[in-house]
């Protein structure tokens, strides 16, 4: 099974808007990540700007309706889909998401949460299996941003990721935005969510801008909408996961309200600066 | 439909779709039960995201009825025909018939043509490439051969027949062309193609739409000629030709034998 | 139909249409440049989108709603059918 090995930089959430700048010259990021479902047309444009891309950058290739938490047996369909994309492209990492998208036959297109519970796990690592038989590649699964919780959950989220990573090798994906959006909204310690996360199986860092709103009873309740740059908080929940970890990818995701590209490569540099120091400590 | 067992999926996904239906059971939140706001939040996002695919899939649609025409139209689109694959860039195919048959939008008759048309452009967009047949592909056939040439259409060519000025309206509502009152109220056919990165659409002379389709079919040059003939008595061949070329729209070129070659 | 006729007329209209179309290796090349610039936005996403914060958005009955809505837009404008089927300028469209 091919490891996912992104290397240790930042990368950004590729959009078409800025291929023009970006091919111009050589630009500080050290991968482009891109939503496979938007390349699984024959071809056109699309294949076009990431065939390019990928002559000069790292990829990865970030699923978005997989839906492997459903019940519900996987879509073989959407498998194979993903199993021709990745042999396209030989993305240096692929991942997906705890969540689960479609249901029957209908596809929900957002990233649903589950409960966590034994019964639930199973299937999840049931799902993560297949896929990481037919890509023949470890796979990354992403913590959720979630805005509500399950009466019947048994595990904690934490406990759930690890123990699917060590059940079928895969990698996490420790998306800081989602872990802040969720300790805030379920009123929980985002550096205690941390201490308890399986920091050693993170092979990629997600961060992103949020909203605020508030819930039934006024309390805040934040919105994963990656339509801001990336917060404080998020900044220092970061630098406190690169002290232990070391440097790993780190994404800035940007996907509604995109800026220019200017804006998002500061975004970069600022993650790069981030990482330097901790290549840094890790050289000490 | 039967009720789907309460904790289940397929209750939580029936109650995100129908804003009718009572929120799933089994649902919390750390300061209390029955958290419908946060509920809300999940579905507000799968019709918000429906709503933004079927919007920048068929933009023109929207400029034309106005966003919130569009967003009650395509609501009840989604509600009738969600998507049933992951992969969006494929959802829609259907909203043109729905659009033909919604009763709001039918002093708009010409409307689903305007979305037959959009949706062609974006199957172009995505369809495979391929390199598309030179001039001189043409010129160096010998002249008795030509009425035996069978051509075979671009991956992402496609026709449309309309009893209104369809490629007009689009065209006046893609920033194509200016904003006008169309004072020639005649049907067009159009011709969407995507011969290299940009999507094409040509509006066509008269005949020129049974000339591509009968060729698109397998037709030979002269048989897709005569059958433009019988279809439109002034159909201008050399146009068509001429288009046949600029459109960039045939990949590959052969000559039938004919079985009364000798 | 006279198949060596149509064979004649079909190499006169060729050579005229070939004459016609003198540049479209140009229309190819601005193709090439443009396609790397021009986007048709990616459908598939997974950040919440706009409209999703429960703050401002009630549940709304569109369907109850339906006979308030009319086709706004710029539908107005071009609405205006007359001339009855006149001749309508021929050519592609400016694309």
């Amino acid at each position: 099974m091919k490891p996912s090995h992104l290397p240790p930089r930042a990368g950004v959430g590729f959009k078409p808007e800025h291929f023009s700048e970006i091919d111009a010259a050589r630009q500080p990021v050290g991968f482009f990540e891109v939503h496979a479902e938007n390349y699984m047309g024959a071809g056109g444009p699309p294949h076009t700007r990431l065939a390019r891309l990928r002559e000069d950058y790292a990829l990865s290739i970030h699923g978005v309706g997989l839906s492997i938490g459903s019940m519900q047996p996987l879509d073989r369909d959407h498998l194979a889909r993903l199993k021709v994309l990745c042999e396209r492209y030989q993305p240096e990492s692929f991942s997906e998401h705890l969540a689960w998208s479609s249901h029957d036959t209908v596809f929900l297109n957002d990233l649903l949460p589950l409960p966590y519970t034994q019964d639930t796990l199973s299937r999840v690592v049931e799902h993560v299996d297949q896929v990481q038989e037919a890509l023949g590649r470890q796979m990354l699964l992403e913590n959720p941003a979630t805005y509500l919780l399950f009466a019947e959950s048994t595990l904690e989220e934490t406990a759930f990721l690890a123990e699917v990573s060590r059940r079928t090798g895969c990698g996490l994906l420790l998306d800081v935005n989602n872990v802040f959006v969720a300790a805030t909204n379920h009123h929980l310690d985002p550096y205690d969510y941390l201490a308890r996360f399986p920091l050693d199986q993170v092979r990629e860092i997600h961060l992103s801008g949020h909203s605020e709103a508030t819930d039934d009873h006024s309390a805040p309740l934040l919105i994963d909408s990656h339509d801001t740059p990336v917060k404080d908080p998020v900044w220092a929940l970061y630098a406190h996961v690169l002290e232990r970890t070391g440097p790993v990818a780190s994404l800035i995701e940007w996907d509604n309200d995109v800026p220019a590209w200017p804006v998002l490569k500061a975004e970069a540099e600022a993650a790069n600066t981030l990482l330097a120091k901790a290549r840094q400590r890790s050289a000490a | 439909m039967m009720n789907p067992e309460p904790g289940t999926q397929a209750q939580f996904a029936a109650a995100l779709r129908e804003a009718d239906l009572p929120m799933p059971q089994g649902l919390c939140a750390w300061n209390g039960p029955d958290p419908a706001r946060r509920f809300e939040v999940y579905r507000n996002n799968v019709r918000q995201g429906l709503l933004g695919a079927l919007s920048s899939r068929f933009p023109a649609v929207e400029r034309i009825v106005g966003r919130d025409f569009f967003t009650l139209m395509a609501s009840e689109f989604i509600s009738v025909n969600p998507p049933r694959s992951p992969v969006l860039l494929a959802y829609g195919e259907a909203f043109a018939d729905f659009v033909a048959h919604f009763e709001a939008a039918r002093s708009l008759v010409w409307l689903a043509d305007v979305a037959r048309l959009e949706w062609a452009r974006g199957q172009a967009y995505h369809a495979a490439d391929a390199e598309p047949l030179a001039a001189t592909a043409f010129a160096a056939l010998a002249p008795e051969a030509l009425g035996d040439a069978v051509l075979t259409p671009h991956p992402s060519l496609s026709l449309l027949s309309s009893p209104f000025p369809v490629a007009t309206l689009w065209a006046m509502n893609a920033d194509e062309m200016p904003l006008a009152p169309i004072a020639d109220w005649s049907g067009e056919d159009a011709l969407i193609v995507r011969p290299h990165g940009l999507v094409r659409v040509y509006r066509l002379p008269p005949g020129a739409h049974a000339f591509f389709s009968a060729l698109s079919g397998g037709e030979s040059l002269g048989e897709s000629a005569e059958t433009a003939l019988a279809a439109m008595p002034d159909f201008d061949l050399t146009a068509a030709l001429a288009l046949l070329i600029e459109a960039e729209a045939f990949i590959a070129l052969h000559v039938r034998e004919t079985s009364d070659a000798r | 139909m006279n198949k060596s006729l149509t064979a004649l007329a079909l190499a006169g209209s060729l050579a005229s249409a070939l004459a016609a179309v003198s540049v479209p290796s140009a229309a190819a090349a601005a193709d090439k440049e443009k396609c790397y610039g021009v986007a048709m936005k990616g459908q598939n996403d997974c950040a919440a989108g706009a409209g999703t914060t429960c703050a401002g958005t009630s549940k709304v009955d569109y369907q109850a709603n339906a006979w308030k809505y009319v086709p706004a837009g710029t539908c107005e404008t071009m609405m205006t059918p007359k001339g009855g089927h006149g001749s309508l300028k021929q050519g592609p469209a400016p694309m």
